[in-house]
């Protein structure tokens, strides 16, 4: 009774495995016009060969840049087994200037790649199979995902949201996803065609004078080169003044560090110099309210530590403050096992609280700094106190504190 | 290899599934991710390569063949600059509270990137003269 159902149900499945890889009826052949035509695309410089080497290079960028990514994406929402450490202070920085540098750079290798394989979207018969129909869809889904990437990640760092109808950060991060799938699915398909063109010599069919394939190579190289140099000083310094595409500059701003939210737009500009402002920490069994002058009678201390945005700028500034572990101390908790839910002035907003795990609160790096360069902290950049920290990414430094809340880690 | 290819394609299919389902369940995303994710595809793929290739083509009939290769090259370098500075150049990103946001003036900008492709394109076409 088992056996004859077993056998009925691989019957099906061979049955619907025919089916999926049946020959499907090609369209008539007076269709086959334009684009479509037999040799419509004539260029010597295409070939198996070329795809794999742009390829290859799409896929190292892409892992960079998945990887980097995610690293971000994990910290702003840490799932149970992850943790970030506070050292080395400039570690996060490095990640995500070297994420938006990859996906800047990969804007001529995507190009290459796409005008390459560009005569297989007018492959005939469109779909010799039902087999054959998905694969060209999985192929659709990868060129739509890889672009979707880089252009949504250059309109949010040049702070254009107008053409994208979806908040960036969600929509960036589940195309990731989905490209890096479809990237995998991708190689798993061509993996006959790839090895051999990576391992066996190609001659280039290319004739004299014209671009040849090194020549292609060297040019998307070089193109690369230019778009790196001319915006990778947004966290470079040093590459600063040949940065003359870059979205920020690291010493262009209030108190030579660049903002990205204003107090203007965090809507705090009046609770700011409320001389009724008091920062209030909260243990389990204590709350500590104190006034600025509290503060600044508290034990300051100097921190030289740098602004990293996910938009791939950094800057480094000279913050004084209170160490966030004596304030959590003064509430009555050990700083050595506690997290810190901080508090913003700002009412509404996604970021207006942020919650600093252990590694950070322990670090005597960690400030609530009530100066940067000496000066009183600039309204843009969080006066009267904001949460500075070391290897953490700007949208977590919460400007505007006004309340910190000592939780016990476990 | 057949299973190596299997696990590839098996495992991208899981990621993707994972993807759309959780677009589809995350509020943040609306319908205009998917509508945003058609039109890259589109405007791709049905106007900017076609343009491309209809500008290959031209120059192949305009550009003597000594040079074909060296314009063809500084175009492709350019086209790459501009794709990435456009949205900069608009600048409509830019608010009126905060000067730190795209504080360059990114026309001029442009303008100079442009230059030293070109540059870098004429030394390399006087050099290829020369090694003749």
């Amino acid at each position: 009774m088992v056996r004859d159902v077993a056998a009925g149900l691989i019957a099906r499945a061979r049955r619907g495995l025919a089916w999926l890889n049946a020959p499907l009826p090609p369209p008539p052949a007076a269709l086959r016009r334009g684009p479509w035509r037999r040799g419509a695309f004539d260029s010597k410089l295409r070939s198996p060969r070329l795809t794999s080497l742009l390829g290859a290079a799409l896929g190292v960028a892409f892992t960079i840049c998945f990887v980097t990514g995610l690293i971000s994406h994990f910290i702003q929402h840490p799932p149970f087994w992850f943790s970030w450490p506070a050292r080395p202070v400039n570690l996060y920085r490095v990640t995500q200037g070297t994420h938006v540098a990859t996906g800047l750079a990969s804007v001529p290798l995507l190009g290459a790649k796409l005008w390459s394989v560009y005569p297989r979207l007018f492959g005939w018969p469109p779909a010799r199979s039902v087999v054959h129909a998905i694969e060209r869809a999985s192929i659709a889904v990868l060129v739509a995902a890889a672009l979707f990437q880089l252009v949504s990640g250059i309109l949010n760092i040049a702070h254009w949201y107008g053409p994208m109808p979806f908040f960036f950060t969600a929509g960036h991060y589940w195309s990731a996803w989905l490209a890096i799938g479809a990237l995998l699915t991708h190689i798993g398909v061509k993996l006959p065609i790839i090895r051999p063109a990576l391992t066996r010599p190609t001659p280039d069919r290319t004739g004299p004078g014209t671009l040849s394939r090194r020549g292609l190579l060297g040019t998307i190289g070089a193109a690369a080169g230019v778009i790196t140099l001319a915006t990778v000083g947004q966290t470079v310094a040093p590459l600063a003044p040949v940065a003359v595409l870059a979205p920020r500059r690291p010493r262009s701003g209030p108190q030579h560090v660049p903002v990205n939210k204003t107090a203007g737009a965090a809507g705090v500009r009046d609770a700011l110099f409320d001389p009724a402002y008091r920062l209030t920490v909260i243990g389990p069994s204590r709350t500590e309210s104190l006034t600025l002058t509290d503060l600044a009678a508290l034990p300051q201390h100097t921190v030289v530590l740098p602004i990293s945005c996910v938009e791939g700028w950094s800057s480094t500034g000279t913050w004084t403050g209170v160490r966030l572990r004596d304030l959590v101390a003064l509430a009555g908790v050990d700083p050595d096992d506690v997290e810190a839910y901080v508090e913003s002035l700002e009412t509404r907003g996604r970021y207006r609280a942020t919650t600093v795990p252990p590694p950070h609160v322990r670090d005597p790096f960690t400030l609530i700094a009530l100066r940067l360069g000496g000066e009183p902290l600039h309204p843009d950049h969080g006066y009267p106190a904001r949460l500075i920290a070391p290897n953490r990414p700007g949208v977590l430094q919460t400007k505007w504190v006004a309340r910190i809340t000592a939780r016990s880690a476990s | 290899m057949k299973t190596a290819r299997r696990a590839l394609i098996v495992i991208g299919a899981l990621v993707m599934t994972y993807a759309v389902t959780g677009a589809l369940t995350d509020a943040d995303v609306k319908g205009g991710a998917l509508v945003f994710l058609i039109g890259v595809l589109v405007a791709h793929d049905a106007v900017l390569l076609p343009i491309a290739i209809g500008a290959g083509a031209l120059i192949g009939r305009l550009v003597p063949v000594r040079q074909r290769a060296f314009v063809r090259a500084g175009l492709l370098a350019s086209l790459a600059v501009t794709v990435v500075a456009v949205p900069l150049v608009l600048a409509r990103g830019r608010a009126a509270d905060n000067p730190s946001l795209l504080p360059l003036h990114y026309g001029r900008g442009l303008l100079e990137a442009y230059a030293v492709i070109w540059a870098a394109v004429a030394v390399a076409a006087v050099r290829s003269r020369r090694h003749r």
